[in-house]
């Protein structure tokens, strides 16, 4: 890893601020606080090399926003996106934004420090990225066409009912598929599934 | 025909339609000695017209109605006439029921005073439904608090974890510095576990307001601070509004006026009237939200709530307040009806005007009390 990369957290609420600053220099991470995706922009430019973890509800400009205006102005930071209420369609959107990851909070530092990881090492090099998308792509070979299609039906942001609705199958048979896909996947929440599920999908395209 | 069998049919009619009637319809003599009594009477008070003529009539009244009683005969023999005279009577069962009764005297041929009848009709259905009627409508005041906390529910989860996610960060991070073993990492990781109960008490706050207002308030009405209340109300409802970019300002006339309210009801009228101007305001670019208090008369306060928002067509604003009437894609449409149900309950009004800057002001009328009344009144 690259030892002089930055990681820019950008979050309005102070208290979350200073204590993801606070954990983050505990491992080792150089770290800059900003209070709004408008400060950070302002600086954008002179930003020191790293990545950037931000919040994605913040008054003015949200996160992503942000990835959209970093797009249009040329940064090329990797970004990685905290939510305190995911859904499944604003991660779709985050992801489509750009965002190498999306995290839930409150989150164990781990999730947080991997998520981390696996940006920094998408600046440096794509090998690590690549290694994830392979390991995701094989989980997803070996789930069944059902599996797939429920699983399909969820990263659209389809509720159970829907999903049993448009394939023709009981609810209760959909939660069964979507237990086996979750198990198969290895994914610990919806949203670390559908992150898992765009990630390879993106790679596809 | 003779005219003697003519009264006679007349009287046998009358007969038939008085114990054909619902109503318990009794006859007494003026000592209150039951000498009639028809089947409405055997059905209301489960006693037979056989067990009950000759007894005295002072076994279907409770005992703490026997003075009254004594009065109503007395009034009788002075020739008075006792309309739709709610009391209570005893059922042979001994249950109480509530009942309305007409008391008239009853005269002979001979223009001189009898008796007396007297017509009962059963209240206990009709103050049941009505009973029922009320309890509905608190459950209905009940279920829409829940339905505004639903509507809320993203705002708050995000709210809860923000702290949630602070206090993850530091314990972690005092964690890491203890594992490291550092002695200089001991007074950073004592700091960061401070802070992180800090932010744990920040979240039980939140918890705490959230609980207040969906515990089921039972109709209590006290003098409650009108400031005081507001401020509350808006902690909760102000959640997440400055994620939203809402600028909200307070202007309070007086901070002693009080108010004789329930406050859960009232704050859930303003939670909803703050909620819901933050909704409009989504659409528009400025986004100020005013609540300010002003004194009208000498015992009317009034509430307004302001925003900037893209106002209200005037077809709707007519009938805003009916149920089931929503400019909302998602709204049920009882928020602002229960709101109004509230409000009138409390002796004050509720009605909307056009913001003279753009947007709307809900008005609430509030009865205000002098709190020197209370303590010496």
């Amino acid at each position: 890893m690259d030892n002089s990369a930055v990681v820019h957290l950008i979050d309005d609420d102070e208290a979350v601020r200073q204590a993801l600053a606070f954990l983050l220099t505990t491992a080792g991470h150089a770290v800059r606080v900003h209070d709004s995706a408008e400060s950070f922009l302002q600086i954008a430019h002179a930003a020191q090399p790293g990545c950037i973890v931000s919040d994605v509800r913040m008054p003015g400009l949200d996160g992503i926003g942000l990835l959209r205006k970093l797009k249009e102005i040329g940064i090329t930071l990797p970004v990685v996106i905290m939510t305190g209420h995911a859904d499944v369609p604003l991660a779709v959107e985050a992801m489509k934004a750009g965002a190498v990851d999306f995290i839930e909070k409150p989150f164990d530092d781990e999730v947080l420090l991997s998520a981390i990881r696996l940006a920094l090492s998408r600046h440096g090099e794509t090998g690590q990225r690549d290694a994830e998308q392979a390991r995701i792509r094989a989980r997803i070979d070996a789930l069944s066409e059902r599996e797939r299609q429920v699983l399909d039906g969820l990263v659209a942001g389809h509720p159970n009912k829907t999903i049993a609705y448009d394939l023709a199958l009981s609810p209760r048979t959909v939660e069964v598929h979507r237990a086996n896909v979750m198990i198969k996947m290895g994914a610990s929440s919806l949203s670390d599934l559908v992150r898992m599920a765009l990630t390879a999908k993106l790679q596809h395209q | 025909m003779s005219p003697s069998s003519s009264n006679d049919d007349a009287r046998s009619r009358l007969a038939a339609i008085v114990e054909s009637s619902d109503d318990a319809i009794v006859g007494k003599t003026l000592d209150g000695v039951v000498t009639d009594w028809n089947r409405g009477a055997e059905s209301l008070f489960g006693y037979r017209a056989d067990e009950i003529i000759g007894q005295p009539i002072t076994l279907i009244v409770p005992p703490d109605r026997r003075a009254e009683h004594v009065d109503i005969l007395e009034r009788i023999r002075n020739g008075e006439r006792i309309d739709h005279f709610v009391t209570q009577r005893n059922r042979k069962d001994g249950s109480i029921i509530d009942v309305s009764v007409t008391i008239s005297p009853i005269y002979d041929a001979d223009g001189r005073l009898r008796g007396a009848s007297k017509v009962a009709r059963d209240l206990t259905e009709r103050q049941e439904a009505q009973q029922r009627m009320q309890e509905l409508q608190a459950e209905l005041i009940h279920v829409s608090r829940f339905t505004a906390l639903g509507e809320m529910a993203s705002t708050l989860a995000h709210e809860l974890n923000q702290p949630l996610t602070a206090i993850a960060s530091y314990l972690k991070g005092a964690g890491r510095l203890l594992d490291a073993g550092e002695p200089s990492g001991i007074g950073m990781a004592r700091d960061a576990i401070e802070r992180a109960a800090q932010q744990a008490l920040r979240a039980g706050q939140i918890i705490r307001r959230l609980r207040e207002f969906v515990s089921r308030g039972e109709g209590e009405r006290q003098a409650e601070n009108l400031a005081k209340l507001i401020e509350e109300a808006c902690a909760l409802a102000l959640v997440g509004a400055r994620q939203s970019g809402v600028q909200v300002s307070m202007a309070f006339e007086s901070t002693s006026t009080h108010v004789l309210a329930d406050k859960i009801q009232i704050q859930q009228v303003l939670l909803n009237l703050v909620r819901n101007a933050i909704e409009a305001m989504q659409e528009v670019d400025r986004r100020d939200l005013a609540l300010s208090t002003r004194r009208v008369d000498s015992d009317t306060v009034r509430i307004d709530v302001a925003d900037s928002g893209p106002g209200i067509s005037p077809e709707i604003a007519g009938q805003l307040f009916q149920p089931f009437i929503t400019t909302k894609q998602a709204g049920m449409g009882v928020g602002l009806s229960i709101c109004r149900t509230i409000v009138e309950a409390h002796g004050g009004r509720i009605w909307v005007d056009p913001n003279p800057g753009g947007g709307v002001i809900f008005h609430v009328t509030l009865k205000t009390i002098d709190i020197g009344e209370l303590v010496h009144g």
